[in-house]
């Protein structure tokens, strides 16, 4: 009825809508597990450092550097954990031949962003009634650190999700991998209390290079670790690239029942 | 015309790859021409459906659509946690109505005669108020074949008739492939037959001698 472009974007969108809907009214109160979730794990992580009397993180402000590591690293896990089940959970559209594993992959996955945005203007909204500094020195570099973080968490959710579909036990194993994921990114505790040589290991991460980019945008007299843009956008390149190419080859394995 | 070039399919589950389900089908389907597919239990009726309508592949071989098809009528492309209402909306916007939605939702609404039910979820429906959202949905697109897997058969006999004269109201542009297991119903809406045994296929110009040959075959 139409070209294949506007068919997809047609298919885009009603994904788009239908994930949101899911997403902030799937239960009664979705919406606010959306917010409650990280604001609870703020919250504790901040009292724990505030009883050790920790005031300051490389320079900036101990909540604001909780806040922003959390709201990151959130925005990483989330986006990669609903791309992994978001063929699971659309398996019935895949009867439409307009809708394929990577449209549904990526409405998830843009439904995690929306919803992020959102959860960062609360949470920096309630920091800055709290009298802390939200303003970012460097907003681009803000902006561009979050995407990169929202694209490997797609890249990351795309191979993830095949490898669950070729072998289901595995989705054992990305769910336990998350933990240490949280501990070793720099969300709870800076690399830099870690010593020689191990904090050199940790920088293989590309989610600590993510992190930390994003509160050098907020405040670029952080001092922290050697990071950078290209170590981070190659791992999203690597991933996007493969989790694609895995997409294109094993469509119809995704999809056959 | 819709193309079956060599159709091979087994399916492979947790416990390996099964027996072959079909074992090389060749066929050509005019359009135009409302076709039966007939054979017992487990002989790849549904199966071949799917592979038909796009929403299953088969293992070997393949199928050339040159026309409209539509996705294969059958408990699948209904998301059993939205609403009748949010599935049709869904089903709508895929198919590039977002401008018209009011229309065809209300048409759909009006066809499928499911009252209250059309605004609650999907998983709450008997088989027969899915089968009727079913047929409501697909009839909503123009489509040169319908792929109908016992839905029209799943209906009460009300909701049968006003399936069949709907579908003659369309019959000089569109046609249907089906599977039921009622004689009465597949006379009603097809006039010829495939018969369907040990993964083969055989075609039948006549609805009457396919039934006859799986009537034989028993």
């Amino acid at each position: 009825m139409n070209g294949p472009f506007t068919n997809t974007l047609t298919v885009w969108q009603a994904l788009f809508l239908r994930e949101t809907l899911d997403r902030f009214f799937g239960s009664r109160a979705a919406w606010a597990w959306l917010l409650i979730e990280p604001a609870m794990h703020i919250g504790f992580i901040g009292t724990v450092w505030g009883m050790m009397r920790k005031n300051s993180m490389g320079g900036i402000d101990v909540s604001m550097w909780i806040i922003l590591g959390m709201l990151s690293f959130f925005l990483f896990r989330r986006t990669s954990v609903q791309t992994l089940h978001a063929r699971d959970c659309n398996n019935a559209f895949f009867a439409f031949r307009q809708v394929r594993p990577f449209d549904v992959a990526l409405a998830r996955a843009s439904v995690e962003a929306f919803s992020m945005f959102f959860v960062f203007v609360f949470i920096l909204g309630a920091a800055a009634m709290m009298g802390l500094n939200v303003v970012p020195d460097n907003i681009l570099q803000v902006l561009l650190a979050l995407l990169g973080l929202w694209m490997f968490g797609l890249g990351y959710g795309l191979i993830t999700s095949v490898c669950m579909r070729l072998v289901p036990d595995s989705g054992h194993i990305f769910q336990i991998l998350m933990m240490p994921l949280y501990l070793i990114s720099g969300v709870i505790m800076p690399l830099t209390f870690i010593p020689m040589p191990y904090r050199e290991w940790l920088l293989w991460n590309p989610l600590v290079h993510g992190l930390e980019l994003v509160r050098l945008g907020f405040f670029s007299n952080y001092h922290t670790l050697d990071v950078s843009f290209s170590y981070l956008f190659s791992w999203v390149l690597g991933s996007l690239a493969l989790g694609m190419a895995l997409y294109r080859g094993l469509e119809t394995r995704l999809v056959m029942q | 015309m819709i193309i079956v070039r060599d159709v091979h399919k087994r399916y492979t589950t947790r416990r390996g790859v099964g027996d072959w389900v079909l074992r090389g089908v060749n066929m050509v389907i005019p359009t135009g021409r409302s076709v039966g597919l007939v054979g017992s239990n487990g002989a790849g009726k549904s199966t071949l459906l799917r592979i038909i309508g796009g929403a299953d592949y088969p293992t070997r071989g393949r199928v050339e659509r040159h026309c409209r098809v539509s996705w294969p009528m059958a408990n699948g492309g209904l998301e059993g946690t939205l609403t009748g209402r949010q599935n049709a909306k869904f089903v709508c916007r895929i198919h590039g109505f977002q401008h018209e939605l009011p229309e065809r939702i209300k048409r759909i609404e009006d066809f499928a005669e499911l009252g209250k039910a059309f605004d609650e979820p999907i998983q709450t429906y008997s088989s027969g108020m899915r089968s009727r959202l079913q047929f409501a949905l697909s009839l909503a697109f123009d489509f040169d074949v319908y792929i109908s897997d016992e839905v029209t058969a799943a209906g009460d006999a009300a909701f049968r008739n006003k399936a069949k004269k709907a579908f003659d109201d369309l019959s000089h542009k569109a046609s249907i492939i089906m599977v039921a297991h009622n004689d009465a119903t597949l006379k009603a809406f097809c006039e010829s037959g495939i018969f369907l045994k040990n993964g083969k296929a055989t075609w039948f110009d006549k609805l009457d001698d396919a039934l006859q040959a799986y009537k034989d075959s028993i």
